[in-house]
């Protein structure tokens, strides 16, 4: 599952990591938004291109390259069979585009997602008036994935060495053996849960309207910067795409 | 009045059959250290549970009589309300850290009641000096070990300035030498003033910081005094309560006959009890 550490934050000190989610989460989707304006090869890649230094100031490139080399299968089986089965005139120049954007998508949102911790998203959420139950229910579940692999871990020893074979038999046989996993898990889980909210109980969980936060994001002037550099770029995209129209130059396909 | 007060107080679970504590009549004062132990199911958690209205706010069951805790009866107030009174530390720490990383543990209690950032942040720096967090302080709960954790969890619960501090087997699941750390910290805030109720099975580590040992058996308290008191009891070996190796090997020679000085807790004391009777 390597691919997923693409959406993984990574502890660094980087200008991307210090910037406040909430421009960061904009600059996301101004370039989510550019990437799903065009379907030719050269913008896309020069969207493309403008990405990559991005996470080079956040100092991810080489975490995204080796996410991107699991996902490579992904994307050439997309690119074949997109080939394949497209009814336009140029197959092979249209699924390569629509790899090129799948691509930019993704190297977007991990620019969002490497360089935001949870607390910062959930503290960004609770600012953006998002209730604070939802956003502490997020962040709780970031916290206890983990927790629940290793029990996940632990109760598939334990059956093992019960004898339960769990890697053997065709599929419908595999399917079956995931039961006496899965069903430990949930009644472990339950009783966890339930002493987990006995903890936050004690500590006055929900006890107050007015909750406080020893910390608040600021919105800083690079912040402020950000944003309205963001903004302009998106204008001015919009504005070539739609008002002025690209040049032929820019509308090149590979031909078949 | 006392800090803590059961009066005539007996509960029951929903959907048990037996009652977890009957007719539990107990004080506690400011500035005790009580160890309460006894067999598992003998009603410590519950005990501990009720001091500070958990039980039964959280739990529902069946209840009879009252506990008042700084005066106030927990039948009528939120569990919230004695979260600043009465801080509870669980067995498993790894189900009492729930944010990301140990400051935010440390700050989400006196977040929730609404304390000014400003004093927040306070606290948090305190404690962190306190408790020795300084180098965990950015570490997820995943990067610690459990006797760690577990310390954070206590930060977690002392940030709340609690009056009483109230400790369900903190040690059960650590190894030896950060059990002994957890407890070293515990005897440490009992002397600079709090209250401490600890439930613990090792009383070897405990009984000689502790000014009162009370003992539990089947929902009822069996014996309660000093540690001397009780452990000497033949009680003790009744129920199965495993007595600190000193005050055994007291009791054996007391049975032939051999009269030493005082109770011994600890090999120490029994050490220089043999030393001045042989001289």
């Amino acid at each position: 599952m390597s691919f997923l550490e693409i959406f993984q934050y990574t502890r660094q000190d980087s200008i991307i990591h210090r910037l406040d989610p909430r421009s960061k989460l904009f600059l996301t989707l101004v370039c989510a938004i550019i990437s799903l304006l065009f379907l030719d090869i050269i913008p896309l890649l020069i969207i493309f291109a403008s990405l990559l230094p991005l996470l080079a100031a956040a100092k991810s490139l080489r975490r995204w390259a080796k996410s991107m080399k699991g996902l490579l299968v992904l994307l050439v089986f997309i690119m074949v069979f997109n080939t394949l089965l497209s009814t336009g005139p140029y197959p092979f120049s249209y699924s390569v585009s629509l790899t090129l954007r799948l691509v930019a998508l993704m190297t977007s949102f991990s620019l969002f997602f490497l360089t935001v911790h949870p607390d910062e998203l959930s503290q960004a959420l609770i600012q953006m008036r998002v209730r604070f139950e939802f956003a502490f229910a997020m962040s709780m579940a970031m916290r206890y994935v983990p927790t629940l692999g290793h029990e996940a871990y632990a109760i598939m020893d334990a059956q093992r060495s019960r004898g339960v074979e769990l890697d053997k038999g065709n599929f419908v046989q595999r399917v079956r053996n995931i039961i006496p996993i899965i069903v430990p898990l949930i009644i472990v889980s339950i009783r966890r849960a339930l002493s987990i909210a006995e903890s936050m109980e004690s500590r006055g969980f929900g006890a107050s309207e007015n909750r406080t936060y020893m910390e608040r994001l600021q919105f800083r002037r690079r912040d402020w910067s950000l944003v309205i550099v963001s903004l302009g770029v998106l204008v001015t995209v919009l504005y070539l795409r739609f008002i002025v129209g690209l040049p032929d130059l820019f509308l090149w396909n590979i031909g078949f | 009045m006392a800090l803590v007060k059961f009066d005539d107080f007996s509960y029951k679970y929903y959907g048990a059959d037996s009652l977890a504590l009957k007719k539990i009549n107990l004080t506690i004062d400011n500035g005790e250290y009580v160890v309460i132990t006894g067999p598992s199911g003998c009603g410590k958690t519950t005990l501990c549970r009720a001091i500070n209205g958990l039980v039964p706010r959280f739990h529902r069951g069946y209840i009879a009589g009252h506990v008042y805790v700084d005066e106030k009866d927990t039948r009528e107030h939120e569990v919230a309300h004695f979260a600043a009174i009465a801080g509870l530390v669980f067995q498993n720490p790894e189900n009492q850290l729930v944010t990301l990383n140990v400051e935010k543990e440390i700050a989400f209690g006196p977040e929730n009641l609404g304390v000014n950032p400003v004093e927040v942040r306070r606290r948090v720096e305190e404690i962190i000096d306190l408790l020795d967090l300084e180098h965990l302080r950015d570490k997820h709960p995943h990067e610690m070990s459990g006797g760690e954790q577990q310390r954070v969890a206590m930060a977690a619960t002392l940030a709340l300035n609690p009056q009483i501090l109230v400790a369900d087997e903190p040690t059960s699941n650590l190894d030896p030498k950060s059990a002994e750390k957890i407890l070293e910290i515990i005897s440490t805030l009992n002397k600079r003033g709090m209250t401490v109720v600890l439930v613990e099975h090792r009383l070897d580590l405990v009984a000689k910081e502790a000014t009162r040992v009370v003992l539990m058996d089947r929902g009822r308290i069996v014996a309660d005094g000093t540690p001397t008191e009780v452990l000497v009891a033949d009680i003790c070996q009744d129920i199965g309560v495993g007595i600190p190796k000193a005050t055994e090997i007291y009791k054996r020679l007391n049975a032939k006959g051999l009269r030493l000085g005082s109770v011994p807790l600890t090999g120490e004391e029994l050490a220089l009890l043999i030393q001045e009777g042989t001289v």
